[in-house]
């Protein structure tokens, strides 16, 4: 039996499309591969640079609870509020995803210790707590991420402004992935659980870096698959076709003893536009998360709307129950259906007809240059007048009081009138001519089965417009 | 395995570092005493109350935890100072003479922000003794809370200059502070219009008299002040025009219910400063009085704990430009 | 030919970004409003006014104090319940401005916001005219 074959679950393929696509498609040819380069690949061969990385961020994410949970009630002027959902998560929106693709996941803190106790050591492997249960299959897929995205967005507005919510929060999240790591195999929280790894997942597809095999005849040849058993995700790195699943935790780079890994920079997008073949409705309803939800994150936080706001914030009370069955319609009913619709439609001007269900999905690739700029553009629009907070609680964590910058520090907040606006324009437009680039793409000559693709996007391009910059 | 006991070593110095911070921070913090601020209706002053010792320093840390407050300090000199969320001011006091001080918040900061007060008790021997003065409603005997209207009311507002033009010679009974203080304006306008020498007056130039006589126990500084204490203190429920419709005064309206079990009282509207009727039959002593002592049981605070005397006669001599035009400049 | 397909579409492109768009002729008036600010919104929170406006705004507070500063106007106003804040400015700059409250006054402070337009918002229509043109643009004049 082929080596393959007796890996008994490929996520992203059937065996008959691997072995063909495999053989033709993955020599790295005009891609600059990082781990070939003599002055970097110390960096990345050794364990220590991307574990001493790693711990700075468990001790930021540690002092961030702490900081929730005992400093300041008041958001603006405490450090886990302010680092957290401006400066990570800005920095996060808008350099990690778009240039390093998943990369957040190979320093996130919030597993650590969890993966220290599964595998039995912090740099080594030794012997491992854990009951290395396997992932029960009916959860796999990214539909429990979209479900944690979506009691973000219910939440957010109380959250991102309760300091003592968010320590908690913290809290919940630390305690469930170490739980997890210590029940579950692999990385189950990573994969299936954690939002932050669904969003990252998703936009990653369209990101300049990738990690993939370089001579598949080689790994064809090799029986042990030590990449496979260094991954602590549980992945085949033989068989990626995309970056949605990888963590880029540079485990298979490390273990494989023909150096076989690469991990290239590309070309944005390159990921996407190809036609696929495996139904993956839990990525289309993911991406369509993600755009409802920065349609609302972007009227409940950059809107005038004062009683928008006050719904939102009031959790528990009628209006909050009112804004969540809206935010729920949207993100459950409305954008699907609307895009299934749109979907269908370009389907009935065409003879090859698909499932729709596999079509959804196959299209819904188009979405992501357009979610993850309209993204960036809320974030530039939501966090750039408050980055003077971000040196305001690096002197003063706590609101204690402290001046640990030095005395006479005050909160300012820049003026970016002048080139907020513009850019946020650029970065829609520039979402919305990929995505509509991407929906060609997939439709080859049949172009008429763009239209009302292309009008879905249109309508949600002009609906972030109004909202940011109307 | 070196390298493995190298990595556990730096993760607990680190961890325990990111913990220490705040730990040694927060013991450091409770060694002085941090003051924190907060809308009377969740907890207003924590703690509420303080105790120094005469002469000794008190360093207190002030901060917020929901909006803007301040912190002042009442009938002394010391300014008030802005408590600010999120961040510390700081202030060093000084008493000088035992008692118990009351300190309170200047900006308005929510619908019972008057209830925003707390005591510092300062103990030490005192050399002095000091005598109590009785407010000069008691001394006259008047009751603040009776009815009250006035059966004649001005055409139109009385002016201190038309008063002054007019060129009378006013008896000098009449023109005393001891008069001043504890008259109403309309006793002085039926007192002057039994006098013969203003027989060929009108009624509408005797108030202007009246008005005159009015200006006359009032030094412009002393509206200035009034006008001050009125906009910071007053103008919210009373309004910024006088009429009885500042911002809270709905508040005033609806019964508030504090842990204490303060507030279920009375349902009446802040008092209306432009009505005639009702203050040209209140003497100064009277406002005075009202204001000192608060409204039993309405949403008027009392005020005796914080205004000064003068303060307090400088306020009302503000709320009678209401009735009258009086000169603001010298 | 390539190069060629994509001038052209920049250079439309930059066409429509920067054709003036002739403003209707209004005269400037005084124009004055009256804003209640409340944890946490200001009401009303969207104004309108014609460039070159003099503009008034009287802020008052109902709650606590509160704060205004219009993004890129360099002003600001602080107001405490009881009293009335005023600011007055010439509507000088065309265009779409959010105005922000300025004083910490509880927990959705940071987003207690309002807008002032001024004049015609030409950037979003801009925005909504390059759309069309660049959904044309990715779809057939620069496919792959």
């Amino acid at each position: 039996m082929n080596p393959l074959q007796e890996i008994t679950w490929l996520d992203k393929a059937t065996i008959n499309e691997t072995q063909g696509s495999l053989h033709t498609a993955r020599r790295v040819s005009g891609r600059l591969n990082l781990y070939r380069i003599p002055w970097l690949r110390p960096v990345f061969e050794s364990r220590w640079p991307q574990f001493l990385v790693r711990l700075l961020a468990l001790v930021g994410f540690v002092f961030a609870i702490v900081a929730g949970l005992f400093g300041s009630v008041i958001g603006s002027h405490n450090f886990a509020i302010i680092f957290v959902w401006i400066a990570w998560w800005s920095a996060f929106k808008l350099v990690f995803i778009p240039f390093g693709g998943r990369a957040w996941c190979s320093i996130c803190p919030i597993t650590l210790p969890g993966d220290w106790l599964q595998q039995g050591g912090i740099l080594s492997k030794g012997h491992g707590l854990g009951l290395n249960l396997r992932w029960p299959k009916r959860l796999k897929g990214s539909w429990l991420q979209s479900s944690a995205f979506l009691l973000i967005g219910l939440f957010s507005a109380l959250t991102l402004t309760d300091p003592r919510l968010t320590g908690w929060v913290f809290v919940a999240l630390f305690g469930l992935a170490i739980g997890l790591s210590l029940v579950f195999e692999h990385r189950a929280f990573c994969s299936y659980i954690c939002p932050i790894g669904g969003f990252s997942g998703i936009y990653a597809q369209t990101a300049p870096v990738e990690l993939r095999v370089i001579d598949i005849e080689i790994c064809a040849k090799h029986s042990d698959k030590s990449c496979y058993h260094a991954c602590p995700w549980g992945l085949y790195p033989v068989a990626f076709r995309d970056n949605a699943a990888c963590g880029l935790c540079l485990e298979c780079l490390r273990a494989c003893p023909r150096d076989n890994l690469a991990l290239s920079l590309r070309p944005f997008g390159t990921d996407i536009g190809k036609p696929r073949t495996a139904n993956r409705l839990d990525e289309a309803f993911l991406a369509l998360v993600m755009l409802g939800s920065a349609l609302v994150f972007a009227a409940v936080f950059v809107g005038p709307w004062g009683w928008l706001k006050s719904a939102a914030f009031a959790v528990g009370s009628l209006q909050w129950m009112a804004y969540s069955a809206s935010f729920l319609s949207l993100n459950l009913l409305i954008l699907p259906g609307l895009f299934a619709l749109a979907v269908w439609l370009g389907q009935r001007t065409s003879r090859v007809k698909l499932p729709l269900k596999r079509e959804v999905a196959n299209q819904s690739q188009a979405l992501l240059p357009l979610g993850l700029m309209a993204w960036i553009a809320f974030t530039v629009s939501f966090a750039f007048p408050k980055l003077g907070y971000i040196l305001g609680v690096l002197n003063d964590p706590f609101g204690w009081g402290w001046k640990l910058l030095g005395a006479g520090y005050t909160f300012w907040s820049p003026d970016v009138s002048g080139f907020s606006p513009v850019l946020q324009v650029i970065l829609l437009l520039i979402g919305l001519f990929l995505s509509a680039n991407v929906t060609r793409r997939l439709a080859g000559s049949d172009f008429r089965r763009t239209v009302p693709i292309l009008a879905f996007c249109l309508a949600f391009s002009l609906g972030m417009f109004w909202l940011l910059v109307g | 395995m070196r390298q493995e006991w190298l990595a556990r070593i730096l993760v607990i110095l680190l961890l325990a570092v990111a913990v220490s911070i705040p730990v040694v921070g927060w013991w450091q913090r409770s060694q002085g005493v941090v003051l924190h601020a907060r809308m009377a209706e969740t907890g207003g002053w924590t703690p509420e109350n303080l105790t120094v010792q005469v002469g000794e320093p008190l360093h207190l840390r002030l901060t917020s935890d929901d909006v803007t407050h301040s912190f002042a300090i009442g009938q002394s000199d010391q300014p008030a100072v802005d408590v600010i969320p999120g961040e510390i001011t700081e202030i060093t006091l000084l008493f000088d003479r035992p008692g118990k001080y009351t300190f309170y918040c200047t900006r308005q900061c929510s619908l019972n922000h008057w209830r925003m007060r707390g005591t510092i008790e300062v103990t030490g021997s005192s050399t002095t003794t000091e005598t109590i003065k009785l407010p000069l409603y008691v001394t006259l005997g008047l009751d603040i809370d009776a009815e009250h209207h006035a059966d004649v009311i001005p055409a139109q507002k009385p002016s201190a200059l038309r008063g002054a033009l007019l060129n009378q010679s006013v008896p000098a009974i009449y023109l005393s502070r001891e008069y001043y203080l504890a008259h109403t304006p309309l006793e002085l306008w039926k007192a002057l219009r039994g006098e013969p020498a203003f027989q060929p007056l009108t009624g509408q130039d005797v108030w202007d008299l009246v008005a005159w006589v009015w200006q006359s126990n009032t030094a412009p500084q002393e509206l200035q002040v009034g006008q001050q204490l009125y906009s910071t203190n007053c103008a919210a429920c009373h309004g910024e025009g006088g009429a009885g419709d500042g911002i809270f005064a709905y508040s005033a309206l609806t019964p508030i219910s504090l842990p204490s079990g303060e507030g279920q009282g009375v349902r009446v509207p802040p008092v209306n400063f432009t009505d005639p009727s009702h203050m040209l039959s209140a003497s100064p002593a009277h406002l005075q009085g009202k204001i000192i002592r608060g409204g039993m049981g309405t949403g008027m605070p009392y005020w005796g704990p914080i205004f000064t005397e003068d303060q307090t006669w400088a306020l009302v001599a503000y709320l009678w430009s209401f009735q009258f035009e009086l000169e603001k400049k010298p | 030919m390539r190069w060629l397909r994509w001038a052209v579409f920049v250079g439309l492109m930059l066409v429509v970004w920067f054709t003036p768009i002739p403003a209707a002729a209004t005269t400037p008036t005084e124009r004055s409003f009256r804003i209640n600010a409340s944890r946490f919104e200001y009401s009303p929170a969207i104004l309108a006014v014609n460039p070159g406006d003099k503009v008034t705004i009287e802020l008052i507070s109902t709650d606590v104090v509160h704060g205004l500063a219009i993004d890129g106007y360099n002003l600001a106003a602080t107001v405490d319940p009881g009293q009335t804040a005023r600011l007055t400015f010439v509507a000088d700059r065309q265009g779409s401005f959010r105005f922000r409250c300025t004083v910490t006054c509880g927990n959705l402070h940071p987003f207690m916001i309002g807008k002032l337009n001024v004049g015609q918002n030409t950037l979003l229509w801009r925005a909504v005219a390059l759309s069309g043109w660049v959904l044309v643009g990715g779809a057939w004049v620069l496919k792959k």
